[in-house]
């Protein structure tokens, strides 16, 4: 009881933080910047939703964001409004996240990764050579986001909005029925099977619902940039989306949005003093990997647990850090 | 767990998201005042330019040799002119667009430069180019080739400084191979993309405006290191001449080997700038004395201002002689440099105005000017390999085609109407 509240507190104090923001002195660019890392937290949600849960690693899904993100601006080309122009982008996600669903919604581990990579390359090579559609490589520029939120720190707590309400319906999610399923998916396919559950048919559900919320991140990523090209559904766009899962730590709650803080500012802050930048980054994910397997997040609440004396003690329930360890694990094994 | 603890956490969770709701709606319209306006620089008497690169990633080399480019023109002049001192900040975006925009962003916002130079890669070069016009700073690119950058996407701030267009350079060469070349037909091999759909588009038009003919056009995919099986292609399409254009870096120094070790003859091979650029001829050596490309930048040329840059950089980088990248970044400095000695410090639209109203009469280009859409105006070189007294390979020039533009003959606004290249739409 006391640590939940705990927990209250500290998300409490974290989205203050985040509304407070912009009236702290932070310049423009400090809240553009925290816009993309809360976009490619919104992103690294989507696939920490089905790794952490349903334990299907994806490495396509930069694929997804990035066909919502070639609907916007496919329909910003033809001139539509807003409101087509998002229509077009839930459109493009759900058909898109459909066919991801219906190939890989029989498969599991390695083969589920392979699919998922196939079908991310896939859109990589139609977002390449469509060109009449896509632009070819130049991509698609000046998609314009709609006036009411055209301001830097408007558009900021659009997609602050976007990622608490993310962030809680994929919690919430977890927690329900639903949620419960996935997770015996998850542990023992052959036994949810065998009581009678349809397992693609919840592969497929969750799948739905973590493409959904990767075309979220694609809409608002377009505008926050006013361009897409190719290079957003590249593999190593996916590959990244993974580091900052596993650094976040599988499966935990803020996860995603310490990965995201971590990697783009990595990449777009450090880079500036730091040449050898890659190298940086590729050391925080060694080290993560080797001393803290469940992830920033992950170990750091088994740290606190441990700290306050009850270590030892793992619910049998098997939630939060304990779970996504088992997750880690079998990844690492995979 | 009992099932009332799990209840209380959900609504604990729905909770949150409620207050969160409620809190954003409440707290976004006071926001309007923090806004900072940008304070326009004045005549501070210092430019700040902020270059973003691709110093690391797959075109760390090219973006390496661009800013040592823009560098080297400092290093070797000073820093200061007519008053005016230029600072530069050098940004790596590792050549990702998402990546060049926030650290355009950074630039502007934070660094407050004047001018943006950079960054290489088309897609970057496009995404930076429209932001940079969105918030009225002028960017100038030294290399981007994409064709778009000043025709389709052109805007008054976005300046192609130190390159030509992908269609651009090629058109001129192929007109060249067919009359002074004296080649009939021609079998073209470019990298499947953008840039290389560009320079096929741009040499077939070129060669068959003077009565060649291109009887096959084959494409292969930019990560091709086995080039035997395209080069049987050639061997079977048994034209006279064979075009070929990479975006530089390992497919050239692959094709050639390839090609060169099934026994074919080198006199009737015709590249474009990057296939034959300085890493190729360091890699393959003496072999390809007699080579003839096209290209915008030729480091052979007998010009006193190119010697003294080929001279610099030899000294800046133990003896190496600077290729198309490099030159991309010098140029663009010069420029800068001489539009500042006859103005005084300029920012904003005057900085582009008088850029592109400028006739560098005396470049290591030759004589560049701009067109109403920003682009260079200049000489293209019909160049071959040859060993020069220092020992190193040179492209030198055998032919001059001066004052190219980006209309490949055509009027502009019917060369605008058209699609833009790809494999099926060669113009």
């Amino acid at each position: 009881m006391n640590r939940r509240r705990l927990a209250l507190i500290g998300l409490g104090v974290l989205l203050v933080l985040g509304l407070a923001l912009p009236y702290l002195g932070a310049s423009s660019f400090i809240v553009s910047l925290t816009s993309t890392i809360l976009i490619a937290a919104i992103l690294a949600s989507s696939v920490n939703f089905l790794a952490g849960e349903g334990g299907m690693v994806s490495l396509g899904h930069a694929g997804i964001a990035a066909a919502s993100s070639y609907g916007v601006g496919w329909a910003s080309r033809q001139g539509l409004d807003t409101g087509l122009q998002v229509l077009i982008a839930l459109g493009v996600t759900l058909a898109v996240s459909f066919i991801y669903g219906l190939l890989s919604m029989r498969t599991s581990g390695i083969y589920f990764l392979m699919v998922t990579l196939a079908v991310g390359m896939l859109i990589y090579g139609l977002a390449f050579r469509l060109s009449s559609v896509t632009g070819g490589e130049n991509g698609i520029s000046g998609v314009i986001r709609p006036a009411w939120m055209g301001q830097y720190w408007t558009y900021y707590y659009v997609v602050l909005a976007c990622f608490v309400l993310v962030t809680a319906a994929l919690w919430l999610i977890g927690r329900s029925p639903f949620g419960a399923s996935l997770k015996g998916l998850r542990d023992s396919e052959s036994r949810m099977r065998s009581l009678g559950y349809s397992v693609p048919s919840y592969r497929l559900g969750a799948f739905m619902i973590s493409g959904f919320v990767a075309g979220l991140a694609g809409l608002l990523s377009v505008w926050l940039t006013a361009f897409v090209s190719p290079s957003s559904a590249g593999v190593d766009r996916s590959v990244h989306l993974i580091i900052i899962v596993i650094l976040g730590g599988i499966g935990t709650l803020l996860g995603p949005l310490i990965g995201a803080t971590v990697v783009v500012l990595v990449e777009n802050v450090l880079s500036s003093y730091v040449e050898r930048w890659p190298t940086v980054l590729g050391l925080i994910f060694i080290l993560v990997i080797l001393f803290a397997r469940a992830g920033i997040a992950g170990s750091a609440g088994k740290l606190l647990r441990r700290l306050r004396g009850n270590g030892g003690a793992r619910t049998p329930g098997g939630r939060g850090s304990s779970a996504s360890e088992a997750v880690s694990e079998r990844n690492h094994n995979a | 767990m009992t099932p009332t603890k799990k209840s209380s956490r959900r609504i604990a969770a729905a909770g949150i998201g409620i207050a969160a709701v409620f809190a954003l709606a409440a707290c976004a319209p006071p926001g309007a005042e923090p806004a900072p306006e940008e304070t326009e620089a004045g005549a501070t008497g210092t430019l700040k330019v902020g270059f973003i690169s691709p110093t690391t990633g797959n075109f760390a080399v090219a973006g390496q040799e661009m800013v040592d480019g823009w560098n080297l023109y400092w290093e070797t002049n000073g820093t200061e002119v007519n008053g005016v001192t230029i600072e530069t900040i050098v940004e790596d975006d590792a050549g990702n667009p998402e990546t060049s925009l926030t650290k355009a962003r950074k630039l502007v916002e934070q660094d407050q430069v004047d001018v943006i130079v950079g960054p290489l890669i088309a897609n970057t070069a496009l995404a930076v180019a429209e932001y940079a016009a969105s918030v009225g700073i002028p960017n100038l690119h030294p290399v981007a080739a994409s064709d778009d950058l000043t025709q389709r996407n052109a805007n008054d701030l976005t300046v192609r400084t130190g390159s030509m267009g992908g269609s651009q350079a090629n058109f001129p060469g192929g007109q060249w191979a067919a009359t002074d070349g004296g080649y009939d037909t021609a079998v073209t091999l470019c990298a499947d993309y953008a840039f290389g759909w560009e320079s096929c588009a741009g040499f077939k038009q070129g060669f068959e405006s003077e009565g060649g003919e291109v009887i096959q056009q084959i494409w292969f995919p930019n990560s091709t290191t086995d080039f035997s099986t395209y080069v049987s292609q050639i061997q079977a399409a048994g034209a006279d001449l064979v075009y070929v254009a990479t975006a530089g870096g390992a497919p050239g120094p692959n094709f050639l080997n390839a090609y060169l070790g099934l026994g074919l003859d080198q006199d009737q091979l015709l590249l474009n700038c990057c296939a034959a650029d300085q890493g190729t001829l360091r890699t393959m050596g003496d072999q390809i004395e007699g080579l003839k490309s096209i290209s915008y930048w030729a480091e052979g040329r007998d010009s006193e201002v190119v010697t003294e840059f080929v001279d610099a950089y030899k000294e800046f980088s133990d003896g190496k002689v600077p290729g198309a990248y490099v030159a991309g970044g010098y140029v663009t400095a010069s420029l800068v440099a001489s539009v500042l000695e006859e103005n005084g410090l300029v920012t904003g639209e005057d900085l582009v105005s008088a850029i592109t109203e400028y006739t560098f009469e005396d470049s290591i280009f030759g004589r560049v000017s701009f067109d109403d859409y920003n682009n260079t105006i200049g000489p293209v070189y019909i160049r071959e390999v040859q060993k020069l007294d220092d020992g190193n390979l040179y492209n030198v020039p055998i032919a001059t085609i001066e004052d190219v533009d980006q209309w490949l003959g055509k009027d502009p606004e019917d060369a605008l109407a058209q699609p833009t290249y790809s494999q099926s739409f060669q113009g």
